[in-house]
């Protein structure tokens, strides 16, 4: 053997550690990178070759031919990564759903002094002492102000509530436009993928930038995608394709004309709508398309039951000026309800008096300020329901409904449930809060009872001369007109189950985000586990290399020696 | 498992916000004394609390109405105690008036003091609380008697039958003033006659027959201070039970509401300590190093 191939192999070795230490530097650099993950540099011995073997040399079979690097690898474990993506969908969902929910909760304020319900509570006491001074012009003046301060703070909950959705409406078109950043950049990436591992090369910083920008698309939005043998990936959102190879297709917010003012998200090529389960989009659109709707139509609810309960009765009273018929309130829900101007400038026209030509007559403030107590200040306004005295059919007549006070306010759809009925909250497909075993009544009626587990949601009585078939039953509370319950509340007791419902949301989507945050954090550490860098690792690992490319230098050093040897100390016989 | 940089720092940093949190939060709750800053920490506490919050506004409402009620009544009270006075004067010089031993110039000057009354009577009648004539049902800017010529030959009611009703209970309403017309009924046409036949030195039965009608009067008079004392003590237990309701309001609110300060403090100090422990921990730990010990 020649001794230049001993040379050559310590020139492997320099090369190989070199590189080791190339890459070390390079993770340590990258430490802190988010989406990096660390390399390894794969080093094998270099065998013999077949010519080395023909050789007439037998001790050359022996030695090897050193070192080469065979492959720069990135550590990263797809399956934590598909995990991993799947808990950036949940928790971009449920952070995305909780924060504008915690704001809704502010404008409420709620419980509080200054709150609506505080609102409410002096605007009540203002109407007794009305009625305790029916004549005082400083406690008309009172009543007024306390009217103008509720009805403009019911307006600015409206106001504030209906911006946060427009907020939100901005937030779904910004989604938009970072689905279609990524999207397009991972188009580009897969080009450059697949022409840098075409000679089979890993492009380790590509895919790292690709798996992080599908990290970035998980927590937007639903998507599916697999790597194609081309080495580049396909990726869907929902079950659209949203990058082919280096196509990717965008996706674009334009007006929803199911729903005035607001976006919906598009492919733009085809207008298909995105549909997606998760990410922050899906967060988005439930607190803008569910959650915020429903809370301003609670709002508009307690408001138009103010205007509607309070004007019926203040019309047919008289004020100090013996004026009648005059409303209290004007406007029709939360965002316009105010005092009539024509009480706010004259506040002798708050009609206190059931007659005229009644100066010390609070009678009719009162029957105003008793609304506070009435149970059925606040109903639905669906027009189709069953009401105490309805026929249901010829002969049956429902002589009572009763809605208990865990259901939230709001109207109720009876469906059927085989031979049974199911009670269904907001739609006739919305949720089931309850069940009633449909029984034969007897002569004289009976009751149809709604369950929930052991508990009584609502309760149908049912008079009737005549026995009453469970399939008549069914038939006919199914009716068209007798298919709807509403619950009916005090405003006060109304606007508590708001607070309180929005409460329970409210918590219960802060415990999801949490949870899904927790769960996150922890899919993240293992995959920090396989994929991150840790500095004492790199540093031991150049110390090898390091120590290797020392030892290496050292070979050549020897062989070096070995030839001056051979070249100027040979043949110097008899010199 | 490989613990790696950028997981010990994201764990410290979690640590860290976790602690603070705690912290800021009972921070919070030491500053404003409430346990319940938001609905969503306490849903079911919040349904409660603004349902005793409003119970607590319509309780202290109710007392409102019982105090404005009682005042009024007490004006009342004491109006009716001089119309029962002059009432009794009216009685004795009736029974003076039916002597038959007095002369001309005698009942003429017992008609006199009888004017007196009347004057007195209608005074009474008349009687206003800031403004608003107590007597005249609901006409309360109107004077309740009106009285006709100098000296007067007639003293007509002006008012109307109007009861003032105040609530003092979800379930209660109680009137805070007397109807004029009812209390005073003919005393003042009674009064008139008896002072015309005195002055008048008119037939000596027809005084005595008068004695019986202001009997009536004093009847009535005292009938309705029996009922105005009634009411007040009507209000007044109302008032107590309001009171009472309140105070137990007011605490079943707290317990939602507020915070048990020693209890707070203490988690207070337990969370400091937690918190210190962390960034000490975090402090010696980031200090380890492979570097520290190669050359």
């Amino acid at each position: 053997m020649s001794l230049s191939i001993g040379l050559d192999t310590a020139v492997k070795a320099l090369r190989a550690h070199q590189l080791a230490v190339d890459i070390a530097s390079h993770n340590i650099a990258n430490v802190q990178s988010p989406g990096f993950s660390r390399q390894r540099l794969l080093l094998r011995p270099v065998g013999i070759t077949n010519a080395d073997r023909n050789s007439h040399d037998s001790l050359l079979g022996r030695a090897g031919m050193g070192v080469e690097a065979s492959d720069v690898r990135r550590m990263r474990d797809i399956f934590l990564d598909f995990q991993a993506r799947q808990t950036l969908g949940t928790k971009g969902q449920y952070s995305a759903y909780s924060t504008p929910l915690s704001q809704a909760e502010v404008v409420f304020n709620d419980p509080s002094d200054d709150g609506i319900s505080g609102l409410l509570g002096k605007f009540w006491s203002a109407w007794h002492d009305v009625v305790n001074d029916p004549e005082s012009s400083p406690a008309r003046t009172a009543l007024a102000h306390s009217t103008s301060s509720l009805t403009s703070r019911l307006q600015r909950a409206h106001a504030d509530l209906t911006q946060q959705r427009t907020d939100l409406n901005i937030s779904v078109s910004t989604i938009a436009g970072q689905i279609n950043s990524a999207s397009s950049e991972i188009a580009s990436l897969n080009f450059q993928i697949k022409q840098v591992e075409l000679n089979g090369t890993q492009a380790n910083d590509l895919r790292d930038r690709r798996d992080l920008l599908l990290d970035q698309l998980s927590g937007l939005a639903q998507i599916n995608y697999t790597e194609q043998s081309d080495k580049t990936v396909t990726v869907y959102l929902g079950n659209h394709e949203l990058v082919t190879a280096s196509t990717a297709r965008a996706v674009a917010a334009v007006p929803d004309t199911s729903s005035v003012g607001m976006n919906k998200i598009i492919f733009a090529a085809d207008g298909t709508d995105v549909a997606t389960n998760t990410g922050e989009l899906r967060g988005v659109l439930d607190a803008r398309d569910v959650q915020f709707p429903s809370l301003i139509a609670k709002l508009n609810t307690l408001a138009a039951g103010l205007i509607s309960s309070i004007n019926s009765v203040h019309q047919n009273g008289f004020g100090l000026d013996n004026s009648t018929g005059n409303a209290f309130f004007t406007g029709t829900d939360a965002s316009n309800i105010a005092l009539n101007a024509v009480i706010a400038g004259n506040p002798s026209k708050i009609a206190a008096a059931s007659a005229a030509g009644r100066p010390g007559d609070g009678g009719q403030a009162l029957t105003v300020a008793n609304l506070q107590l009435a149970a059925s200040m606040i109903a639905g306004t669906a027009a189709a329901n069953l009401a105490v005295g309805e026929t249901l059919s010829a002969g049956y007549t429902a002589s009572g409904v009763t809605i208990g006070n865990a259901l939230q306010p709001g109207t109720y759809y009876m469906t059927a449930n085989g031979a049974n009925l199911d009670l269904r909250y907001g739609s006739a497909a919305g949720p089931v809060v309850g069940t009633a075993t449909l029984a034969a009544m007897a002569p004289g009626g009976g009751s149809i009872t709604f369950m929930s587990g052991a508990n009584t949601v609502a309760t149908i009585q049912v008079t009737t001369a005549l026995g009453y078939s469970a399939a008549a039953q069914q038939t006919d509370l199914l009716a068209a007109g007798n298919d709807t319950l509403q619950t009916e509340h005090s405003a006060d007791a109304f606007y508590a189950n708001l607070v309180s419902v929005l409460g329970a949301d409210v918590n219960s989507a802060n415990g999801l985000a949490d949870s899904s945050d927790l769960l996150n954090t922890h899919l993240e550490q293992l995959r920090q586990s396989t994929s991150g860098v840790n500095l004492d690792e790199e540093v031991s690992n150049m110390n090898a290399a390091q120590r290797a490319y020392q030892a290496a230098a050292r070979c050549i050093t020897t062989i070096d020696d070995m030839l001056d040897t051979l070249i100027n100390r040979t043949g110097m016989v008899g010199r | 498992m490989r613990i790696t940089e950028q997981s010990r720092l994201s764990n410290q940093v979690d640590y860290l916000n976790a602690a603070s949190e705690r912290m800021d939060r009972i921070q919070q709750q030491l500053a404003t004394g409430k346990r319940l800053q938001r609905a969503s920490d306490d849903p079911s506490g919040a349904a409660l609390s603004l349902s005793h919050r409003k119970s607590i506004a319509f309780e202290a409402q109710m007392r409102r109405n019982m105090e404005n009620g009682i005042a009024f009544l007490n004006v009342t009270e004491s109006a009716l105690g001089g119309a029962t006075e002059l009432l009794q004067r009216a009685r004795e010089l009736s029974v003076q008036g039916a002597n038959g031993t007095n002369g001309p110039s005698e009942r003429k000057s017992i008609a006199a003091e009888v004017e007196q009354i009347i004057q007195s009577m209608a005074q009474v009648g008349n009687s206003n609380f800031g403004g608003t004539y107590i007597f005249s049902g609901f006409q309360t800017q109107t004077a309740a008697f009106q009285v006709t010529g100098t000296p007067p030959t007639a003293i007509t009611y002006q008012g109307d039958a109007g009861l003032r009703m105040h609530r003092v209970s979800a379930q209660d309403t109680v009137p805070s003033n007397v109807v004029g017309s009812g209390v005073f009924g003919t005393v003042f046409s009674d009064l008139i006659a008896l002072r015309d036949n005195l002055a008048t030195n008119g037939p000596v039965a027809s005084t005595s027959a008068g004695i019986a009608n202001i009997d009536s009067a004093l009847g009535r008079v005292l009938q309705a201070r029996a009922d105005v004392g009634a009411r007040i003590n009507r209000f007044e237990a109302s008032r107590t039970r309001s009171e009472d309701t309140d105070t137990s309001l007011q605490d079943l609110r707290a317990n939602i509401e507020d915070i048990d300060l020693g209890e707070t403090i203490v988690k207070m100090t337990a969370q400091q300590n937690a918190l210190q422990a962390a960034l000490g921990a975090i402090g010696r730990n980031s200090n380890n190093s492979l570097l520290n010990f190669l050359r």
